[in-house]
């Protein structure tokens, strides 16, 4: 292994990383400056169901209209995420657990996960790009992670370690686009996973107090605090 | 603001009207003379309004303002899409994009640094901040179905709301919307009911139940000591005072102490509409002040969707009142009489078949999605579900304070495709809401649609389908 992978690899992924988190943690400082209103009704139901339901509505296809309605653009969601989770961990363990993909099959399932989460790129590319409305509401954000994602996937393919013959070059590729892909996230549409549980568990706790998730029967009661005597 | 997209529909154009914030400015009207409602001044309103927006901004609001990832998931929720599905300006990405692009230009940093990458923005001038007025107010019905439909948990009608409330503040809002809350604001109801009125109205109830039910019978208005106080829509006053009959059969025949206060009986709120907290928070004090006043020992809210969501919910976060009494929906309380035996029922009186339309403010933003179903099949012979329903059902039209700005009504009632298509397909005779606003939304879309039917709430299938004691 060369000086300059080992330094790919390491160091440099080691900083980008580093960069990331210190944005991360600037972000957060930032969200947390925005006050929160203190809820004054009673509740009817769980702020923690509500909060739950919210978050594992991602997981719940059946439970949005949008993802019940259109189980292939679900399917494709859940590609490319998990592409893109298996092209991180192999990021990590190409220089940290470089045992892992001495063997095949393994090596096999990750390049799968990673192409397949390649073409989804791909598809919502496409999608994006001769849909109006798609194009209307799209920025160069937009299109410029899509790419970027589609490009780092596929160097992820072919960086997966089973061709000596290659040479370091697409280890190479794939580690210099890693370490941009960490120092440009937090500036990107592809940094939303750091708003989501903030996004979701805002607008779960207050449906949960009020009854409204997750979706469940007629109350008893749920007006709120009992004056003695009432009827 | 985009400038290259346009509404076919010319909404997003249309101009801004202050005949009647001049007026009122010329009358020396009190709530514009006190400043509690503002009117439109040229001049420097971009810069105002990217002032509130740094100081309002809440962090649910600036988490939905930043979540947003435009895959465009939320489009086929919006009834306005569904109606027009070739106009991107009317997917509620597009109409959150407007407001979310001056808040990275100005308040989020990451847009800051590239405005152009992320599309961030500054509004040119009041031609754009009244834009982004027809956007907000003309295009959205704030019913909350795009929020249920993403994938992120962005809420977009909490966007739609927020900005509302920043452009009444500039006095950039239709003229509907100013009169209704220079309404609200100086008599303490929407619809400018006078006390004389009020009480008139409830005389006339008075003495027809009366004939009906005997001297027994009564409508109390401000009796202290209560175990309830009923709290109405002025259109009920207005314009349909049987519902307050209906009510007033169902307490005799439940036996209940009740009564209407003589001030703080409007459980409507148009803060909610305009986005003006001070308005939410003036009117929902006034209720809950009236309910202090008279010792009631719990507040029923009469059927209104955006009312309920007011007074159940919000108006305590808007006043700062913290929630003391229990508050609830008439339709709570006609089903717990149901459950009690309080009343008798026969639902051979309604043999018509019925469907039900759940409010959007109280499906989707309350939490009142059964009750009223298992009091429809209580009193009505044949009860059918119109599809979708629940937390799923699309808007009757007139949500969001759209019945009160007559320039957009003509891309309401396209908007309100889907919805006929609903109805339609129940091939119900009635359909049902606990919706003020959601009578005049849907009693519009089956004229403009041409539908055989006709709409009820859920009071008058309970009054009608009421089995009185013998002697009453």
């Amino acid at each position: 292994m060369s000086n300059l992978l080992r330094t790919f690899e390491n160091e440099v992924q080691l900083a980008a990383l580093a960069f990331m988190g210190l944005v991360y943690a600037l972000r957060l400082v930032w969200i947390f400056r925005f006050r929160v209103g203190r809820e004054r009704t009673v509740a009817v139901g769980r702020e923690g169901a509500g909060t739950g339901y919210s978050l594992m509505n991602i997981a719940m296809p059946w439970a949005m209209e949008s993802t019940r309605t259109h189980p292939g653009r679900y399917l494709e969601f859940v590609v490319l995420h998990l592409g893109i989770a298996a092209a991180i961990a192999a990021s990590f363990i190409i220089p940290y657990g470089p045992g892992l993909f001495e063997t095949a099959w393994v090596r096999g399932i990750f390049r799968a996960f990673i192409a397949a989460a390649g073409l989804a790129g791909l598809a919502r590319l496409a999608r994006r790009l001769t849909n109006p409305v798609l194009r209307e509401i799209s920025s160069p954000d937009d299109y410029f992670s899509l790419v970027f994602l589609i490009v780092w996937l596929a160097a992820g393919v072919l960086a997966l370690p089973d061709r000596p013959a290659a040479g370091e070059g697409p280890l190479l590729a794939f580690f210099g686009l890693t370490a941009f892909l960490l120092v440009y996230v937090p500036f990107s549409k592809i940094g939303h996973y750091l708003y989501y549980p903030f996004s979701r568990i805002y607008l779960g706790r207050t449906l949960g107090h009020r009854g409204a998730w997750p979706p469940a029967a007629a109350k008893s009661a749920g007006a709120g605090p009992a004056r003695k005597g009432a009827a | 603001m985009s400038r290259r997209t346009k509404s076919p529909s010319g909404v997003i154009d249309a101009p801004l009207d202050v005949a009647a914030q001049a007026k009122a400015r010329e009358e020396g009207r009190p709530s514009v003379r006190d400043g509690r409602l503002k009117t439109y001044e040229p001049g420097a309103n971009v810069g105002r309004f990217l002032e509130l927006l740094g100081r309002r901004v809440s962090r649910p609001l600036a988490v939905s303002l930043t979540a947003c990832v435009h895959c465009g998931r939320c489009a086929e929720s919006c009834h306005y899409f569904l109606a027009r599905p070739d106009d991107p300006t009317m997917t509620p990405v597009w109409k959150a994009d407007q407001i979310r692009k001056i808040f990275k230009r100005h308040v989020d940093w990451t847009g800051r640094v590239a405005p152009w990458w992320a599309k961030a923005g500054t509004p040119d001038g009041d031609e754009d901040l009244n834009r982004l007025k027809n956007v907000v107010f003309g295009a959205c019905s704030a019913c909350r179905r795009c929020t249920f439909n993403c994938p992120m948990g962005v809420d977009t009608a909490l966007l739609v709301r927020f900005t509302r409330g920043l452009l009444t503040e500039l006095g950039i809002v239709p003229e509907g919307v100013f009169n209704v809350s220079r309404d609200q604001w100086e008599t303490g109801n929407q619809m400018a009911v006078t006390e004389t009125d009020f009480l008139e109205t409830i005389e006339w109830m008075r003495d027809d139940l009366r004939a009906e039910l005997g001297p027994g019978a009564d409508i109390p208005v401000d009796r202290p000591d209560c175990d309830i106080l009923y709290t109405i829509n002025p259109r009920e006053i207005k314009f349909d005072p049987r519902s307050i009959a209906h009510a007033a059969r169902i307490f005799h025949a439940a036996g209940a102490s009740w009564t209407l206060p003589k001030w703080g009986w409007d459980q409507t709120n148009f803060g909610l509409f305009s986005g003006d907290d001070a308005l939410g928070a003036y009117v929902s004090r006034n209720l809950y002040e009236a309910a202090e006043r008279l010792r009631a020992r719990r507040i029923v809210i009469s059927e209104c969707g955006h009312g309920y969501r007011s007074t159940r919910w919000e108006g305590y976060t808007w006043s700062g009142y913290d929630q003391k009494l229990p508050t609830e929906s008439i339709v709570a309380v006609l089903r717990r009489y149901l459950e009690e035996g309080r009343i008798v029922v026969d639902p051979g009186r309604n043999l018509e078949p019925v469907t039900f339309h759940d409010s959007c403010n109280i499906a989707r933003s309350g939490d009142l999605v059964e009750e009223p179903r298992q009091v429809l099949r209580r009193v009505c012979a044949d009860f059918r579900e119109m599809h979708p329903n629940r937390q799923e059902n699309f808007c009757c039209t007139g949500g969001g304070g759209l019945l009160a700005m007559a320039e957009y009504r003509p891309l309401r009632l396209e908007a309100g495709k889907v919805k006929a298509e609903q109805l339609k397909a129940t091939e119900a005779a009635l359909v049902c809401t606990m919706c003020h606003n959601c009578i005049d939304g849907l009693g519009d879309v089956i004229k403009h649609y041409h539908l055989p039917m006709r709409v009820v709430q859920v009071l008058e299938l309970v009054s009608r389908a009421l089995v009185l004691p013998a002697g009453s």
